[in-house]
């Protein structure tokens, strides 16, 4: 034991290609680190299994030749943030990275991963993780860290677009940031100081997109016609045109119908909310489509649509209720904070001294970010629940899916990735315990 | 109330439809907390539920609501594994049995999480078996790896924070516990449930030392002294010492501090946050990872006495009024009478 330390440095140089996952529940982003090059943004891959009306199956990226997506049932490795089912993930991984064929191949033997996972995972799914690693996949080399902590290895202060003088040294990681991520399972509140999350204030609120697509479809199905098994459907409506409302009292009041035989003026001209969303017919349509709200009414709708034949909802408040269990989960009885609250949550452990440079530096990523007027209100909520004097500024990269992915590209690329990889002799020296403990201690303080 | 002008409305309508009637809305009903559904079955045929039978008979409707919420599909999908076209590249038959056990598990998240809560009751009520399950690290299972290196310390923490490491049923722990006992005395491989490849703990460690759950291993049969685990610890590379200087943080310089009227008020100077010593700062850099349910936020004590807001099932406005008979919030006759429909279609009568 007394002479790993040696056999480590004698050991082989570490590997020149980085094979860099940001596995997620809905998507897998994957792209390579080659010496100093990067894949300039990751590949997209759906994460699932899944299978047609028409009972055939798709897997990983085979998704993209599928048209029709009626009726169609999912398969998911990972749940709640983490990969849980094996099998099925192996499967995608194989066809995706190992297979002769695979679109982005690579020999795992001669490769390091870098492997983005949700904050606060169980110790036996990770253990499950490096193992299938080590011992399935046979990897030289790998890291598995927490996905927020990757986004402090990117110029942040470009997200905030902070005007600097040109020669302003870029801090990488960023000196300190409050990373927000929101994604397929859940939303996360992560404070990073120099790359190092700090663990005692992560904090999670169970909303996510999964939730809210299944709310609207639960809410259409109450009010228009039964969709709990098109949920890809529900999904694409979701992010079509689904928006944070910035006042949620006026809009709930501009899309109410009002008491029997009232004709209240914002409902009959859909008060500048209402959406006509045209439904795919699984014939002519496999996207759905908006269009402008018609007050022509039924009829005019009724006619059109006998012409054409399409299937037409009218979206009044399931537009902005669903991203409003971001900002308050109690809506449908969910016990937990809204998102500025978790924010508070988080900070409310730490020294205040901290809490001027967090608020100034908060980046929003993941999908559910995307959501017209996201950013707005969270910043206003923010301000209620701060001292005046505080600055809260909130900023969402150019594209906040693959945030992630890009800043463990940069970690891939950082001196900090070889004081934290392990290689797959050190797995077989002294275990998955050790390994475990070492990606949890993380980097420690330094400079 | 508001002036939509349905109370008067409201006494006719409990006349002539026994069983219902519009009631003030009288704020949240959501109970402080879940409780199980133990409701009476003949509380189903009375005109009128009691208040703890309406809270408990919407307890049960919100959980059956929020599990279904959480699903990946409407109903239950079984997706095999469909064959590879041409074949894969990778080596398909040569698991270990690391691997194979991992494959072949059929767990679901909720699983784990049910493990890992039982793993912390048991580390509560019985910190010895806790630290004994903790000493058995997972180790690989390959035919290379050699027995002297392979130990691995057991965590030095205390039971409590060691267990966070380690997920495992209690249950099936302290089943095991005993049989470990027996196992130290007769070094025999007993005939455990679930684990027809656990071998007797030697100094070769055998490539199937592994059982079902991994964080299990039958090293557990040879406890980890704690000065053998801490003189291990220190010969290992350690992860956690690295060169410390002084100054972590610069001094604090964003944002920049913005002129205000109140600078100078007396009252003001003492809220000028200090900003944190290193040391304080490198306890929080170096604090180890909360677990999955220490994450979960929860509602803290002020926000729970704030209103829940109530909406109307049908059609997402206010939920002003509320049905008698199985307390579902609506917002008016129109949508009561929407929801009458599926009420008696539901509870009957
Ligand atoms: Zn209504
Ligand atoms: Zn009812």
């Amino acid at each position: 034991m007394a002479g790993s330390r040696k056999s480590r440095a004698a050991g082989p140089p570490p590997p020149s290609v980085t094979l860099v996952l940001d596995n997620g529940a809905d998507t897998i982003k994957a792209g390579f680190v080659t010496g100093d090059k990067a894949d300039d943004r990751p590949r997209i891959i759906p994460n699932c299994l899944a299978r047609d009306r028409h009972k055939k199956a798709y897997v990983g990226s085979e998704l993209e030749k599928c048209r029709d997506f009626g009726e169609m049932a999912f398969r998911r490795p990972v749940e709640k943030g983490f990969i849980v089912n094996w099998e099925a993930q192996r499967e995608i991984w194989d066809r995706e990275f190992f297979d002769d064929k695979a679109p982005q191949r690579c020999d795992p033997s001669e490769t390091r991963l870098i492997l983005a996972e949700q904050p606060n995972a169980l110790p036996a799914l990770q253990t499950h993780c490096d193992q299938m690693v080590f011992e399935e996949f046979g990897f030289a080399s790998y890291y598995r860290g927490i996905g927020p902590a990757f986004n402090a290895y990117q110029d942040i202060q470009a997200i905030f677009h902070t005007p600097r003088t040109p020669d302003t040294s870029t801090d990488i990681p960023a000196e300190i940031l409050l990373l927000i991520d929101s994604g397929y399972s859940h939303t996360t509140v992560t404070p990073i100081v120099h790359g190092r999350p700090l663990h005692q204030a992560i904090r999670r609120v169970d909303v996510g997109g999964k939730l809210m697509t299944n709310y609207l479809t639960r809410l259409l199905s109450v009010r228009h016609f039964d969709m709990r098994n098109e949920t890809y459907i529900a999904n694409e409506m979701k992010e079509a045109v689904c928006y944070v409302s910035m006042d949620f009292n006026r809009d709930l009041e501009k899309t109410w119908k009002g008491t029997r035989g009232e004709r209240r003026e914002d409902y009959l001209s859909g008060g500048g909310i209402a959406k006509d969303y045209v439904l795919p017919d699984s014939h002519t349509i496999f996207h759905g489509v908006v269009r402008e709200y018609d007050p022509g009414g039924a009829s005019s709708r009724a006619r059109r649509a006998a012409a054409s034949t399409e299937d037409v909802l009218t979206l009044r408040n399931e537009r902005f209720v669903v991203p409003e269990l971001l900002f308050n989960p109690s809506d449908i009885g969910l016990r937990q904070p809204g998102l500025a609250d978790l924010v508070m949550q988080s900070l409310s452990v730490l020294p205040i001294g901290l809490w001027p440079g967090l608020l100034a530096n908060i980046v929003v990523v993941g999908g559910n970010v995307r959501l017209d007027n996201f950013i707005q209100r969270l910043q206003m909520e923010l301000l209620k629940r701060v001292p005046d004097e505080c600055v809260v500024r909130v900023a969402r990269p150019e594209d906040p899916v693959i945030s992630t992915w890009l800043g463990a590209a940069n970690f891939a690329r950082h001196e900090h990735v070889e004081r934290l990889a392990v290689t797959k002799q050190e797995y077989e020296e002294f275990g998955a315990g050790w390994v475990a403990r070492k990606f949890s201690a993380g980097l420690g303080v330094d400079s | 109330m508001n002036n939509f002008g349905v109370i008067e409305i409201a006494s006719t309508t409990t006349k002539t439809t026994p069983g219902w009637a519009y009631v003030p809305d009288t704020g949240p009903t959501l109970p402080a907390v879940a409780q199980p559904s133990n409701r009476k079955r003949a509380a189903r045929n009375q005109p009128a539920l009691s208040l703890s039978d309406l809270s408990a008979r919407e307890e049960t409707r919100l959980r059956k609501e929020l599990e279904a919420l959480d699903r990946d599909n409407h109903r239950d999908v079984n997706i095999p594994i469909p064959p590879r076209p041409g074949g894969g590249s990778r080596a398909q038959n040569k698991h270990t049995p690391n691997v194979r056990k991992i494959l072949q598990s059929q767990k679901t998240f909720a699983n784990h999480l049910d493990d890992y809560i039982a793993m912390l009751a048991l580390a509560e009520s019985n910190p010895v078996a806790a630290a004994a399950m903790n000493a058995a690290q997972p180790k690989p299972s390959t035919p290379t790896a050699s027995a002297s290196k392979s130990a691995s310390p057991a965590p030095s923490a205390s039971a409590a924070g060691a267990s966070k490491r380690s997920a495992a049923a209690a249950k099936r722990a302290a089943a095991k516990e005993k049989q470990e006992q027996e196992k130290k005395k007769a070094r025999q491989t007993p005939k455990l449930e679930r684990e027809p490849e656990a071998e007797p703990q030697q100094q070769q460690p055998p490539p199937h030392q592994q059982d079902d759950d991994v964080e299990m291993a039958d090293t557990a049969a040879t406890p980890v002294q704690p000065a053998a685990a801490s003189s291990n610890q220190e010969q290992e590379p350690n992860p956690q010492t690295y060169p410390r200087e002084s100054q972590i943080l610069p001094p604090y310089a964003k944002p920049p501090p913005r002129p205000h009227p109140g600078d100078d008020d007396p009252l003001l100077v003492s809220a000028i946050p200090p900003f944190p010593s290193d040391d304080e700062l490198r306890a929080l850099m170096t604090a180890p990872p909360l677990s999955y349910l220490e994450a979960r936020a929860t509602w803290a004590e002020e926000e729970s006495r704030y209103p829940v807001r109530v909406f109307c099932a049908v059609c997402g406005y206010w939920g002003r009024v509320k049905c008698m008979k199985c307390g579902t919030r609506v917002c008016a006759l129109d949508c009561l009478e929407t929801h009458r429909e599926e009420c008696l279609t539901r509870y009957g009568l």
